[in-house]
């Protein structure tokens, strides 16, 4: 039994007749931290959400844990997606009628866990990221970047065993991109989940411990 | 609180606001729609109870009349019928009666009232008439006194102690034949007043003996009504007397006498809430707009609670359940208005009025000197149910939409 966390086996995906990427074969451990770069349009986020089944492969097996997974009923999938995956993606998606901390509740609150003891894992990680004062503010009132560190923290609640990170600073500065990184990293480490990052920026990629490039349909290691 | 239920609730009222405008306008278009229907109905059934309880009382229960037309409808040697009748299970009281159309004059007045003779004695234990006696009183009438409406009372210009000459059809029949009979003439001993319009108003009643006397009838009366045991249904009564009696004689409950005059008085309720039912359908499908707008404009926000473990199921009963809490919210305001507007009824109607200069206008074309308005708890909560239920209905587009939402597509939208 392998120790991967999710993993893709010999998926193809193809829309119509437009094929995204072939034969991909991808596995993430605990604990892990991978990067997976490549042009815009080549699949990257089609790559995770297949990972995540956002949506499903044309052909090939999705593994979450040792168990496939690619023929489950969607209800139980979304289930274990909120176990096993956090996603942080380019655009926050925070929800404008909740402040901060809702947002950040809202994980556990969809899984029917919400308690006192993760409101108090909520503001363990506002202060880790120094986010404690914005608490109970409504997030049209803080920074892209301040949303940023919200996505990321919401991203954590459910105390999930990999963080997809889809571009997490692409609308962000330089500073504002190193502070969101550094966060995100941080907070990886502290609640021990592996990390697979979609970037452009090469630099970001390769702090990460494994590398990847989505190019002409294939997805390849970089050394 | 399950996570669909209270992501419905802030999507309505969320964090930091009040209320969000989208909510503050359905739920005022439910509430709108809600007063009025209420108000309406309550309105429609406090006049159909008002004239329903006018017809009993100046009808009786049940009537047992006869068919045959070679004896002009006319029953004679009653006694016995009487006597059956009083001892008729369910029954509590019976009174016979007669009538014609007369000819009455007062001074140079004249008009042309339905006369009703009635058992003096018995007609009090069968209808309420002492409730509508305005001047005077009831005995008068054995001793060749004559009842008078109020309003006809000031038509002919009568008072108590007038004296009005009567004049029998059967005068028209004697002078072909070469005999002349003189009116009648009798003593206004009371004037009455039944309070509705169609009940009462061109009638006088005086002593069945006199009438009879006066139609050259000998014994024959039209009819005997009867009082229904409190409680008993009147329509039950009248069929289990038409099994025991033989033709001619025939009962009818007071709801078969009137059965065409009932089922208007229900067409014109029925037709209203039809007519107002539409403002809560335009309430609906504003409803329905307002919520697809919502749905494309949360489009990344589905996908993202799809990421992070919301259903399909789910994240439809968000959007249903707000049509279900706007319908919820808005009925109940909508019943505290309608409620509010009942209670202080007449002074809205009154004020209106009067600044129309038509302060009796109530009482002139209704007959009733104030607006009749009647409901019940199970009145309050059919509305209420009703509105919940196309709210509902409207909210059921967008959650349909929301289901066919792909999660992946979702989070890709601009």
């Amino acid at each position: 039994m392998s120790n991967f966390v999710a993993e893709l086996r010999d998926v193809h995906k193809s829309f119509g007749n437009t094929v995204v990427f072939c034969d991909v074969n991808f596995a993430i451990a605990e604990r892990d931290t991978v990067s997976i770069c490549g042009d815009s349009g080549s699949g990257k986020t089609t790559l995770i959400n297949v990972l995540g089944l956002l949506e499903p492969p044309t052909s090939g097996r999705v593994i979450w844990e040792s168990c496939e997974v690619t023929y489950t009923k969607m209800s139980r999938v979304a289930r274990l997606r909120s176990k096993i995956f956090g996603y942080i993606f380019q655009q926050c998606n925070l929800i404008p009628e909740l402040n901060v901390v809702e947002n950040l509740m809202l994980p556990k609150r969809i899984a029917g866990e919400a308690g006192e003891a993760d409101v108090d894992f909520v503001r363990q990680l506002l202060r880790q990221t120094q986010l404690t004062k914005f608490e109970n503010r409504a997030v049209s009132t803080l920074s892209g970047g301040e949303r940023q560190k919200v996505a990321a923290i919401r991203a954590m609640v459910n105390r999930p065993r990999v963080i997809v990170a889809d571009e997490p600073t692409g609308n962000l500065d330089e500073k504002s991109a190193n502070l969101v990184m550094d966060a995100i990293v941080g907070l990886c480490n502290s609640c021990g989940s592996a990390l697979l990052l979609i970037t452009h920026n090469k630099r970001f990629a390769e702090k990460m411990q494994t590398s990847y490039v989505l190019t002409n349909m294939r997805l390849r290691r970089m050394e | 609180m399950k996570w669909y239920a209270y992501f419905a609730w802030k999507q309505l009222f969320p964090t930091g606001r009040k209320l969000s405008f989208f909510s503050a306008m359905s739920i005022f278009g439910v509430a709108l729609g809600v007063t009025v229907l209420f108000v309406v109905q309550s309105v429609m059934d406090g006049f159909q109870h008002n004239i329903r309880r006018a017809i009993v009382e100046t009808q009786g229960d049940v009537r047992v009349e006869s068919q045959d037309v070679e004896c002009q409808g006319l029953i004679h040697g009653t006694d016995n019928l009487v006597s059956f009748l009083m001892n008729f299970p369910d029954v509590a009281a019976v009174a016979k009666y007669a009538y014609g159309i007369t000819m009455l004059k007062c001074g140079g007045r004249t008009a042309f009232p339905m006369v009703k003779g009635i058992d003096v004695e018995n007609e009090p234990k069968v209808v309420d008439l002492l409730k509508f006696v305005k001047h005077g009183s009831l005995e008068g009438l054995d001793c060749g006194g004559i009842a008078l409406s109020s309003d006809l009372a000031v038509k002919i210009g009568a008072a108590v102690g007038s004296r009005v000459e009567i004049y029998s059809p059967l005068m028209v029949e004697n002078s072909i034949d070469g005999d002349v009979i003189l009116p009648k003439t009798l003593e206004v001993t009371m004037i009455f007043e039944t309070g509705h319009h169609n009940t009462g108003r061109n009638t006088v009643f005086i002593a069945i003996d006199t009438l009879q006397d006066f139609y050259n009838i000998g014994d024959g009366i039209h009819g005997i009504a009867l009082k229904v045991k409190p409680g008993v249904p009147t329509e039950k009564v009248a069929f289990a007397l038409n099994q025991s009696l033989r033709y001619p004689l025939v009962a009818a409950s007071w709801q078969e006498m009137n059965r065409d005059f009932l089922f208007a008085l229900r067409m014109e309720k029925t037709m209203m809430f039809f007519v107002l039912v539409f403002i809560l359908l335009i309430s609906a499908f504003s409803i329905a707009g307002s919520m697809l707008i919502s749905v494309i404009r949360k489009t990344r926000e589905i996908g993202l609670i799809s990421a992070i473990g919301g259903t399909v199921i789910g994240c439809s009963m968000c959007f249903f359940l707000q049509g279900a809490i706007i319908g919820i919210i808005g009925s109940t305001i909508g019943i505290i208005f309608a409620t509010t507007v009942l209670c202080f009824r007449n002074v809205i109607v009154y004020s209106f009025a009067k600044l129309c200069g038509v302060e009796d206008f109530m009482l002139r074309f209704y007959s009733f000197a104030n607006m009749p308005a009647r409901y019940g708890v199970g009145d309050i909560f059919s509305t209420m149910a009703f509105a919940i239920t196309l709210c509902c209905l409207a909210a059921v587009v967008p959650a349909i939409k929301v289901a066919r939402i792909n999660a992946a597509e979702a989070l890709r939208s601009e």
